[in-house]
């Protein structure tokens, strides 16, 4: 009877034992978990940070401004175009009628101008109402992290996603062809490499207006080598391992051999490589907003903020709330980062508890 | 061919390219294996034995043809006949696309099992890959078949389950061996399949193999390098020295009574279980084996061999009949 039991536990696959493993990494595992819930909860960030109201009761009608344009004439507010519901929230409960508002837990969107609400001249400094004080346009900062936080992270995943996807392609085909295929193949990516790649986003920024899928684009264009590389070296090595030579023996095909027997086993330096290129595409953007060459205005972004921040030097919490939310989101992905090249290190011994 | 014999293997040359410089031009050649001719009996062992690096793996490799795909650059020469039903196949001549339908009836287990197993697949993934491209049995008749390859091999059928790294060495190797036979292949051809065991493992392996070749009327060429394994097994050895085949004969003249000058060296070193015995005469060779890539001229062993003589120099020994079914490759024993 015990014997059986033994026998029926469940087999754990190698990506189940690393998973296992990653769990246990305390640092790394929660790191993701954090990432990955503010990460989700960035795609429904209006129901949480934005101007829109959820729902208004007016006249005894729902309204969800949330999801469709209201003006504000039809909501009984006294304005041009669409509706201000923080105002409209305070001229209801003057009104003290039946009527209400009910707002996002932070009611301020990232593009929106607050100059009309606040006195004074912009920055504003940080406030119980705005946590992150105002830009110097009179938008509220904190809702522009909030936003950049997702457009950031959106933009480096697809970035890598896409680099990773042509790597794994060119590196693979390399590594298994390999003679001249490789030769060539390989001195062609030397001299793409060389192509400096902020020089020539700066370049072409200049002449055209970049927008997300432009600079997507062009960082994919030259973020791609380096994965490829290592690729490459797998498949040179897996290639000639036994299972392989097996495969052959019993008349597999090349396809079957690369996508069932070499690709799952040549991914390793690519899931320990890809965090850390997610670091470093947001470090791209960051940079890139910094200098004015990214993504164009309102769109709300960290380096942009921090370009503000470097103008307006007197008013700390432009430069400090998005270095401070760069390098906690960093920091928390390179945790990340380093736990699974921990789960995937063969060799059992960790320092990472 | 001879009706007795189901893979004929005739001057079978292989040889690997060194290449270097700028634009990787061929500056050298390994003749890993040199003109060497032997055939496998239907049902019978063939152990083949030598020293690392004679050229005996890559025999058993050039014969199922996988070397061109990890080493594209190679030449291999010569004929390696297999009888399939009625017909004669050169095994040589054919294409990648062409031999894959022969690829059932001639299966290899290999020597590492830790390398020769794909980690990412259960083991039951791992036995049935062959019998998709070799059988149309759907997915039930596949896992049927898997289970009674386990239980064949001696493992339980509700490992199919579980992954490669979860087996040690010699349940790895029991693996290996149920997906040679997953095709019911004819020949088998086993690259030193118990060198890298225990030796208390080696004897379960080896046991099973035997067991299983009366059971799926099997021919098995036995590569090792340990004579001891392969007197075991074997029912004809030949013994290999640096790309050619210094002797062959049945198993039981070549352990006890070896012609060929190295063949007697290679026994006198297998180690005598009982140490009340001794060993009559340890001959120990003088120098190391020469490089394939620049081997000597005339006979390759003349530079270790203790009767080398002149003429040995001049020409290069071709197996010669000693006694009934026994060659060796030295006109002067």
């Amino acid at each position: 009877m015990k014997e059986k039991k033994e026998n029926n536990k469940v087999s754990t696959s190698l990506f189940r034992k690393r998973w296992k493993k990653f769990k246990s990494l305390k640092r790394g595992y929660y790191s993701f978990l954090i990432i990955l819930t503010l990460y989700l909860i960035s795609f429904i960030l209006p129901i949480f940070i934005g101007r829109d109201a959820l729902i208004v009761k007016y006249n005894g009608e729902f309204y969800f401004p949330i999801f469709k344009y209201q003006s504000a004439e039809s909501l009984g507010q006294n304005l041009q175009g669409e509706a201000n519901y923080r105002l409209l929230k305070k001229q209801y409960q003057e009104e003290g009628g039946d009527n209400w508002v009910f707002m996002p837990i932070y009611p301020y969107g990232p593009n929106e101008n607050l100059l009309s609400e606040l006195e004074g001249n912009p920055p504003h400094p940080p406030s119980s109402e705005h946590w992150a004080g105002t830009d110097d346009r009179g938008r509220d900062v904190f809702a522009r992290l909030a936003y950049g936080f997702n457009i950031g992270l959106s933009f480096s995943i697809i970035v890598t996603l896409f680099a990773y996807f042509i790597g794994i392609s060119v590196g693979g085909t390399l590594g298994f062809y390999g003679g001249k295929i490789d030769i060539f193949g390989l001195r062609l990516i030397e001299m793409w490499s060389t192509i400096p790649f902020l020089y020539t986003i700066i370049i072409i920024s200049s002449i055209i207006q970049p927008n997300f899928i432009l600079l997507t684009f062009v960082l994919t264009l030259f973020g791609w080598i380096g994965i490829t590389y290592y690729v490459r070296g797998e498949f040179y090595r897996e290639k000639a391992r036994d299972y392989v030579s097996a495969a052959v023996s019993m008349g597999a095909k090349n396809k079957t051999i690369i996508f069932r027997h070499i690709l799952p086993n040549s991914l390793t330096p690519v899931i320990s490589f890809a965090p850390f290129a997610i670091v470093a595409n947001i470090f791209s953007l960051v940079s890139l907003d910094f200098l004015g060459f990214g993504l164009p205005p309102p769109t709300p972004s960290w380096g942009q903020l921090m370009q503000q921040g470097l103008v307006n030097i007197e008013y700390w919490w432009l430069i400090a709330t998005p270095l401070v939310s760069m390098f906690l989101t960093l920091l928390s992905i390179t945790f990340i980062g380093e736990a699974i090249r921990e789960a995937f290190d063969p060799k059992v011994y960790s320092r990472l508890r | 061919m001879k009706p007795e014999n189901i893979l004929e293997v005739k001057d079978l040359k292989v040889k690997f390219p060194v290449t270097g410089g700028l634009f990787l031009r061929k500056v050298a050649e390994v003749k890993a294996v040199d003109g060497v001719s032997f055939e496998l009996r239907k049902g019978e062992t063939l152990g083949l034995v030598g020293e690392s690096g004679c050229g005996k793996s890559t025999i058993g490799k050039a014969i199922i043809n996988i070397l061109k795909f990890s080493a594209p650059d190679v030449e291999i020469t010569g004929e390696v006949y297999m009888r399939i039903e009625d017909k004669e196949v050169n095994l040589l001549e054919l294409t990648r696309g062409e031999i894959r339908e022969y690829r059932g009836m001639i299966q290899m287990i290999f020597q590492d099992p830790y390398s020769s197993l794909n980690a990412r697949m259960s083991v039951g993934q791992i036995i049935e890959e062959p019998m998709l491209y070799h059988t149309d049995l759907n997915k039930k008749q596949r896992t049927e078949r898997v289970s009674w390859l386990l239980e064949k091999v001696g493992l339980q059928t509700e490992q199919s389950k579980r992954y490669p790294h979860e087996f040690s060495g010699g349940q790895r190797q029991r693996i290996g061996i149920a997906r040679a036979l997953s095709t019911n292949p004819k020949i088998i051809i086993a690259d030193e399949p118990v060198s890298a065991l225990d030796v208390s493992i080696q004897a379960q392996v080896i046991n099973l193999l035997q067991e299983l070749q009366g059971e799926f009327d099997l021919s098995i060429l036995f590569i090792a390098h340990d004579l001891s394994v392969v007197e075991h097994i074997s029912s004809r050895i030949a013994v290999m020295y640096l790309g050619n085949i210094a002797e062959l004969g049945p198993g039981e003249r070549i352990y006890h009574k070896p012609i060929h000058p190295y063949s007697k060296a290679l026994l006198s070193a297998v180690p005598l279980p009982n140490p009340k015995l001794k060993n009559k005469e340890r001959i120990i060779l003088k120098g190391d084996v020469p490089t394939p890539m620049n081997k000597p001229s005339g006979c390759g062993f003349r530079t270790r061999c203790p009767i080398a003589r002149k003429e040995c120099a001049d020409f290069i020994p071709e197996l010669e009949i000693k006694e009934e079914q026994h060659y060796a490759a030295c006109p002067f024993v």
